[in-house]
């Protein structure tokens, strides 16, 4: 199929009305969680994802991933208004866009983000478009050495490059592995791990998970930091939102560079939700800029490039997750977990399969992008009023459609026990550093793992040597054990006093 | 400064340890099996031993860094599971509308106090709102009140 008729395809998914309505309710859905502090967008579409039960695949994707894309709009918002990031990938909005508020820029801040959050999405749709299916047709000829390989190097990357302490996301993608086993063994019969309980030989569902540790451990956060006194009021006049003459000239170098960054940090695994992404443009910026004191005053380059960064990193994280079935982050595990649920098992032949599900989704991509511009400017009275919304109603709205939509899945009141339990002691192995990325990254994979590793013993008659015979699972392999060894070097390694550099460190801080 | 086995990471370690032997332990009795015809022990007990061996990392770790263990944040750790368990106790008993109503308000606590006027205004708008979206729009079936203890 020639990319023209591909793309007319999809334009046709995308278009239906029922793929519009869909794309419309989750970029809304995105953009009010984005603007709100203290839900993420792991917790709404963890919320939501009760709901793609009832939907097509099609359309329960493109609503899903608008709300990923769509935070990424809402959340420079809180972060130029109120000095507190809306999302993780906005924190460095914080750095120049507060500046520029109280400069009296903001409403410019705001039109230079929203803009700059169009371009950024544009370009890696664009890349998404032409590298994805050469990309599913290179992974057609893996065998499932390779695939095992890769999958070993994924979770290892989500482990070792996450927020905090290396060896912890190790032991947290480790303890998803376990967890995935959960349930009746689908080669031997044999129970897993159910401690004897018949409600888990199906084992755990994914949304139960992803409402325990991202839903109601959020939650229990926010409250515990005493989160909730609602947001000052900032007015934003429609006289302030045109940027002056001098701030358009500022932007268009930025709005590349970021673009770049971000769709490159966004392939790889393990990045993150387009933190990375924004953190890595911002400190590229400040090093091309002729004036890199003025960074953390106001300056109009230090919110443009990581606001397209963050915006691109979100939609070319959809390539490894499309094309291979390998996701980067938590958000693009949770896309696959909705594709599993519909019965579409990730991985290369969903672009030559199911090619109306890809097409379609790729154009709600666009669509979504263009409502979000159009929603974003004119509806900017709104967005300030939603900020205002007391935390103290909104967690127990929260707590609620969780029970409700945990019980719907299944009509289970375990599963509902399940949550409660499972968010209880989540939140205690968190306080210990444990993090739920790597953990949902390692149960969505734990089961494909464990397939093709059997697959490939079974091919090679027990001879483990297949994994390095094949060139393509020795490199995944070798690039695993580099990161590996990193990460013993940074357990070993004799002790400096100040081993961390700025921008890792208040890089950390801002995603707590 | 923090005594070493009461530092945050040699806590942790310590209970990656313990889950990874556990599960190896646990799983040891399932059959490992041959490499060519792999049995349903052999990759649990592969990865409980793999996050034992992270344990015993994290907790050489901990030698250097000694970090106090972080607060915890009682009242709403106590509090949100048990909004949760109520749900899901009452639910088949009472119906979704009692068992909501409980909810919101439990919940609502776990911030502080009683719950307030707004809190039983959200409570008495948002039940019957989560209703009508899951069992007329969604089609579950879960009646709103029924009393069956």
């Amino acid at each position: 199929m020639g990319l023209i008729e591909s793309l007319e395809l999809g334009l046709v998914t995308a278009l239906t009305l029922e793929n519009l309505f869909y794309c419309f309710v989750g970029v809304s859905v995105g953009m009010i969680v984005g603007v709100l502090p203290g839900i993420g967008h792991l917790a709404a579409i963890s919320l939501l994802m009760p709901l793609t039960f009832h939907v097509p695949a099609t359309a329960a994707l493109v609503m899903l991933a608008g709300i990923y894309y769509g935070a990424q709009y809402g959340g420079s918002i809180a972060s130029i208004l109120l000095n507190l990031p809306g999302t993780a990938s906005s924190a460095v909005i914080c750095l120049d866009g507060y500046p520029m508020a109280q400069k009296g820029r903001a409403g410019s801040a705001l039109m230079i983000t929203t803009i700059a959050s169009f371009f950024g999405s544009c370009v890696a749709i664009i890349v998404l478009i032409f590298l994805a299916p050469p990309l599913a047709r290179i992974a057609m000829n893996f065998q499932s050495a390779d695939y095992f390989s890769m999958m070993v190097l994924g979770l290892v990357a989500a482990g070792s490059i996450s927020q905090g302490k290396p060896a912890m996301g190790l032991a947290s993608m480790l303890l998803g592995l376990i967890i995935g086993l959960v349930g009746i063994d689908v080669n031997s019969g044999a129970m897993r791990l159910t401690f004897g309980m018949p409600e888990l030989m199906d084992g755990v569902s994914i949304i139960v998970i992803a409402m325990a540790l991202f839903g109601v451990t959020e939650v229990i956060a926010s409250v515990g930091n005493g989160f909730g006194a609602g947001g000052k009021s900032t007015t934003v006049t429609w006289g302030t939102l045109m940027p002056t003459r001098d701030e358009w000239r500022q932007t268009p170098w930025p709005l590349v560079r970021g673009a770049a960054v971000g769709t490159g940090v966004g392939l790889l695994p393990g990045t993150g939700g387009g933190s990375m992404a924004s953190f890595m443009a911002y400190a590229v910026e400040k090093r091309a800029s002729r004036r890199p004191e003025t960074f953390g005053t106001g300056n109009v380059a230090g919110i443009t490039a990581p606001e397209s960064a963050n915006n691109a990193a979100a939609q070319s994280a959809f390539i490894p997750t499309l094309t291979l079935g390998i996701p980067g982050d938590a958000i693009m595990a949770l896309m696959l977990g909705a594709l599993l649920i519909h019965g579409i098992a990730p991985g290369p032949r969903v672009v030559t399969e199911s090619p109306d599900l890809f097409w379609g989704l790729v154009v709600s991509f666009l669509i979504g992008n263009l409502m979000l511009l159009i929603l974003n400017i004119p509806l900017i009275q709104l967005w300030v009023r939603i900020l205002q919304i007391p935390y103290r109603l909104l967690f127990p709205a929260i707590i609620l459609l969780i029970c409700v939509g945990v019980y719907s899945l299944e009509r289970s009141v375990f599963d509902v026990l399940l949550v409660a339990g499972m968010s209880a002691v989540g939140f205690v192995l968190m306080r210990l550093g444990f993090e739920a990325a790597p953990l949902l990254l390692g149960f969505i994979l734990g089961p494909m793992l464990e397939e093709n590793l059997r697959r490939s013993l079974l091919l090679s008659r027990g001879d483990p040597m297949i994994f390095l015979e094949r060139p393509v699972s020795a490199t995944f392999l070798g690039l695993s054990v580099l990161m590996l060894a990193w990460v013993l070097w940074g357990v070993v390694r004799p002790q400096r006093p100040a081993d961390e550099t700025t921008t890792s460190k208040s890089m950390r801080e801002s995603m707590k | 400064m923090t005594s070493y086995l009461g530092s945050k990471d040699a806590v942790a370690g310590l209970v990656t340890m313990a889950i990874g032997a556990g599960v190896a332990i646990a799983a040891s009795d399932y059959g490992m099996g041959t490499p060519r015809q792999m049995g349903p022990g052999f990759f649990p007990v592969v990865l409980g031993g793999l996050m034992a061996f992270v344990g015993v990392l994290i907790l050489f770790g901990a030698l250097r860094d000694r970090e106090a263990l972080p607060d915890v944040p009682w009242r709403p750790l106590v509090v949100m599971p048990l909004a949760i368990l109520a749900f899901a106790l009452l639910l088949p008993r009472t119906g979704l509308g009692p068992a909501g109503v409980v909810t919101v308000l439990l919940a609502g606590m776990a911030q502080r106090g009683r719950p307030g006027v707004s809190l039983w205004l959200l409570a008495a708008l948002l039940v019957p709102a989560v209703w009508l979206l899951f069992a007329r729009l969604l089609g579950v079936p879960v009646p709103f009140i029924a009393w069956t203890f």
